[in-house]
This record gives C-alpha cells, structure tokens and sequence, in this order.
C-alpha cells in the first residue's frame, strides 16, 4: 500500500521589538541570567501587564505578508498550565480572537499552505536542568512571539523544508523577526500522520515539539513517517502523543507532558482591554510593507529576464534583492549588474550568514553607474571587472580607476600604434602567423590587450593586426 | 453535574493532595458553587458590551526600553536560588 504523509505546523516566531509584550525590559538576547526581568514578567502579584504596540503592528504586519486577514477585534487569554518556565502559571495568549486568519503560502510547486492563524503571545522562560534540579532564567520570559499555525496541507519533509524557509524569507524581509533557529527565536512544532495516498481521512496524528533547524525538521518528519508507516502496516494503532525528536540517534520519542491531563482551560485575560484593530490602521501598514520575495521572484524573471535560479539566489535575502534594486535602476539589462553581484560579489561572502548580512564596500549606486558606463559602450566589460575588484577592496569611486581618457576608449592612431608595437615585439609569432599558424595571432592580441589596460576592444584589435601584418 | 472525578482531576491539575474520605463532601461543596454561578447564566450576555466592561480598548505601551530591575532584588522573594537562578528542587 502507498502511503501519504499528512503534517501541519505550529511555529513560533520571537518578534525583533526592543521590549518584551506586557512590560519594559528589554528583548536583548544573551544577557547574565535574570537581568532582564520585572515585577510583570516574574509574575508578581498585583503587577499589572500593558501591551506593547509594536506586538500588535508587527502581528498584522506578519498577517498581511502571508495573505491573512486582518480581526477587527481581538483579545487576549489566559493558558493555564504549571509549570517553572511560566512564572504567573499561565501564559497570556490569544485563544478564540487571534489578530490574523484564513492566509496561506505558496510553494514552488503552486501547492498553497494555508495559514489557520496568527496570534501573539509571551513566550516562557529558559529552564536549565541539572541532576533533576532546574534552575530558571526569566528573561525570555514575557519576549513577544507570534504563533503561526498552518492546516494539515504539508504533504512531505521537501515542503516542509520550503514552507519554513519560505516563512522565515518573509518574516525577515518585513523585518519583524531575525528568525535565527539555532538562537531559538524560531522554533517548530510539526503535527504529523499517515494515510492511504488518495484517501481523504486524516489519521491518528503524532506532534513533535520545539525543533530548531530545518535539518532536524526534514529528518524527524522522515522518521515519524516511517515509524507510523511501520506501526499500521504490523496491525497496530499510532497513539496520539507528544514526541521529542534526538539528532544524535534520528529517533522521535515520546515526551512526558508539561501537564498529565492536558487542559489549558483558557478564559479572558481580565487584565488587558480588547484590541480594536481599524481598518485604516491595516492599510496603513500594508503600505509601508516592502515588495515580498514571491513578488520579487516574478519581477526579476519575467521583467528582467534573470534566470530562475539566479533570481532565487537574489531574493533569498532582503539585503542582497535591495542592493540589486538600487543597482539595477534604469539599466537596459538589470541582468549585467545581477551577474556582477551574482559572480564577483558573492565570491567575497564566504557564508550564509555573509550573503546575509551582504557588508559591500561598493554602495549599489556606484555598480549601476559602472553598469550604465557599459551599456553606453564607454567602459569595456574587461576593464569594469578589474575595476570593481579594486572598487570592493577599497570602497572608493569608479572614477578613481577608471580615468576619462580610459572611457573614452582607443581612436585610430593610438591603436594602431599598439598593434604595431606588438608586431614589431613577437617576430616569432608573427613568423608563425604568416606561415599559417592562426593561433599565433592570438599571443599578439593578448599583448595589445594587455597593453591597452583592457581599453581596447578585442575584435577590432584582432583586424587591425591582420590589416597590419597583410 | 461534578462527579468525583471531576474533582480529582482539578485537584490534580492545581496541585492539591486530596484526602479520599474527603472526596464526597468536596464533589457536594463544588455542585454548590457551581449551581450559585449558574446564576450568572440567567443575566443576557448578547450585548457586544459585556465582552468590554469596562468599555476600555487598546492601551497600549510604547516600545520603549526601561531599566530592568537588579537580579538580586529580583531573585529577593525566591525561595530558593543558585548562581543568579531561581532554583525547583527535584521533587520526591
């Protein structure tokens, strides 16, 4: 029998705000334990929380950029559950009126992922667990999250490992997250189960928590599948249970509840008035939203005519697609300034995190000035690539290396004398040349190219060498 | 209707040791409290404004930082700790 894979996820995103969602400390990560904590977000009795209104614009911000609408009223709710990571013994979260609803994202492959919801939370402390003993530190405590919640639409780790990747593009690009997982400020829950290829019954599902890279994600998806797959082929049940995923063994094993009877019984939290979310409010922010990277996508293949996968490698980060932009404005083929980037940039950043960051000496409008020099036929390609490479070493101007008189390229007299110092200096070539060797013409070239400093142009260098040799 | 194991399962949940002869009278006590909140039921609660009674919306809090407060005086009601954590014994 063939099987299907079934999976949904819950993704938690920490949002870049400088405070944490109902008080001021700061959201600074990697500070001394329990330095960033107040009487609200160690849950002192009679503190009261105010919400903060970055949360919620940064909240809609996510909403529009995956196609949700936008609630005219949300709240917020308490989940109660005991636990050391929660200090209150409940989390502030939104239960039955999240701020964003019914979007979707949509994969290469044109499959849309729907996005059930968004809501915003607090997320919990970090606990650390020694010899049975757990020592707490609070100041992630109360640090701003968003939850996205997806329908069971992921069909395989591959789809996964696009959608993550595709919200952790979006997320980024709208700047309301750095999405860094293995700093946990994304984190996955993936609920997972099998059934008949073809059927329209879900099965019994199975939920692996908290996975924070993206390798772990594909590989725990494989393997949960495989163990469903297994169990129902062998005649027996998949238990509904929670499940942890171990990398050293690629094994998912079950997980003991924060709670042996799972009951969060939610209710209002009676602290926080209601958010009234205007109309005005959402279009305002939809404006100030930058073009999203499927949009970008579109543009450079279709407009630009960039290759697929050269556009891919453009948009991937928000600040490479933006230096292009700004480097590609106004040019005849915005494809020359991407292969600039694409080939002499990129040979300079090393890593991710690199190309990421994308810290280049040459402002964007120094590569489009260069680009526009080309086009107009002042500046030979061969000269350009040698003159960016001292441009990026140095941060300084085109102008700095490349003269006036560079531009202007070679007028007649200059090139023939060029050519004829060339001649008069390989006699051997020349020799070989008029005794038939094509080839040797091409030692001769190189040395007036060279002598040129790239000025001249190799055609016309190549037909005045024969004109002048006859 | 609370049934006891309702109740076994609250106590449960909010960490309370419950004596098994004490099961009945407490099952009885919360059918009592129960049935007086059912009171509120009887009020309608059709109008949009009982969700907001204190006819209060969006106060909200610039994303502004403040100082946080010094670890000490944060760890001060702790009752235990260890190197600037709370600490939670292993239990039993």
């Amino acid at each position: 029998m063939k099987y299907e894979m079934v999976a949904g996820f819950e993704t938690h995103v920490e949002l870049s705000t400088n405070t944490k969602i109902f008080c001021s400390c700061t959201t600074a990560f990697g500070a001394e334990p329990n330095t960033h904590c107040c009487p609200v977000c160690i849950g002192l009795p009679g503190t009261l929380p105010k919400l903060n209104e970055k949360v919620v614009e940064y909240a809609i911000m996510a909403g529009l950029a995956t196609n949700c609408e936008i609630a005219e009223i949300a709240k917020m709710d308490r989940k109660n559950y005991c636990y050391p990571d929660l200090p209150k013994a409940y989390q502030i979260s939104q239960y039955d009126k999240p701020l964003c609803e019914h979007g979707y994202i949509e994969l290469s492959n044109g499959r849309k992922i729907r996005i059930t919801r968004i809501h915003i939370e607090e997320d919990a402390g970090k606990l650390i667990h020694n010899h049975g003993d757990t020592y707490v530190d609070y100041n992630r405590g109360g640090v701003p999250l968003i939850e996205i919640v997806s329908e069971p639409d992921i069909r395989s780790p591959e789809e996964a490992r696009e959608y993550v990747e595709k919200l952790q593009q979006i997320m980024r690009y709208i700047g309301v997250s750095d999405c860094r997982m293995q700093e946990g400020s994304m984190r996955c829950d993936v609920n997972i189960s099998v059934r008949e290829a073809g059927s329209e019954k879900l099965g019994t599902r199975t939920e692996i928590k908290n996975m924070n890279s993206i390798t772990f994600i594909t590989k725990a998806m494989q393997y949960e599948f495989e163990r469903q797959v297994d169990l129902i082929e062998a005649g027996e049940k998949v238990v509904q249970e929670t499940l942890r995923y171990d990398d050293a063994t690629n094994t998912t094993s079950p997980m003991r509840g924060k709670e042996d009877a799972h009951d969060y019984r939610y209710f209002r939290e009676p602290d926080l008035v209601t958010i009234k979310v205007e109309r005005e409010q959402v279009e305002k922010i939809k404006a100030c939203l930058p073009e999203l990277p499927n949009k970008k996508l579109d543009r450079y293949i279709n407009e630009y005519e960039i290759s697929e996968k050269d556009s891919a490698l453009l948009v991937k980060y928000r600040n490479i697609a933006e230096y292009f932009d700004k480097a590609a404005q106004g040019l005849k083929t915005p494809k020359s300034a991407a292969n600039f980037i694409l080939t002499q940039i990129f040979r300079r950043l090393e890593t991710e995190a690199d190309k990421e960051a994308f810290d280049i000496k040459t402002l964007p409008e120094q590569l489009n000035k260069m680009c526009k020099l080309i086009e107009s036929g002042k500046l030979k390609n061969s000269l350009a690539k040698s003159a960016l490479e001292k441009m990026l070493d140095s941060g300084e101007n085109i102008e700095k290396f490349v003269s006036e008189e560079d531009m202007a390229g070679l007028d007649d007299a200059a090139l023939t004398k060029l050519c004829q110092d060339a001649i008069n200096n390989s006699a051997n070539a020349v020799a070989d040349y008029k005794s038939g060797k094509e080839k040797a013409l091409m030692s001769i070239l190189g040395f007036v190219m060279k002598n040129s400093k790239g000025r001249a142009d190799a055609n016309a260098v190549k037909e005045k060498l024969k004109e002048l040799i006859g | 209707m609370v049934t006891r194991e309702d109740v076994e399962n609250i106590a449960l949940l909010s960490k309370l040791f419950i004596d098994e002869n004490d099961l009945d009278k407490l099952t009885e006590d919360m059918q009592n409290i129960i049935n007086f909140a059912d009171t509120i039921n009887k009020a309608s609660d059709e109008s949009e404004e009982f969700d907001n009674i204190n006819n209060l919306e969006n106060v909200f809090r610039n994303d502004v930082v403040k100082e946080s407060l010094p670890v000490s005086e944060i760890l001060s009601n702790a009752p235990e700790q260890a190197d600037d954590h709370f600490l939670v014994r292993k239990r039993g």
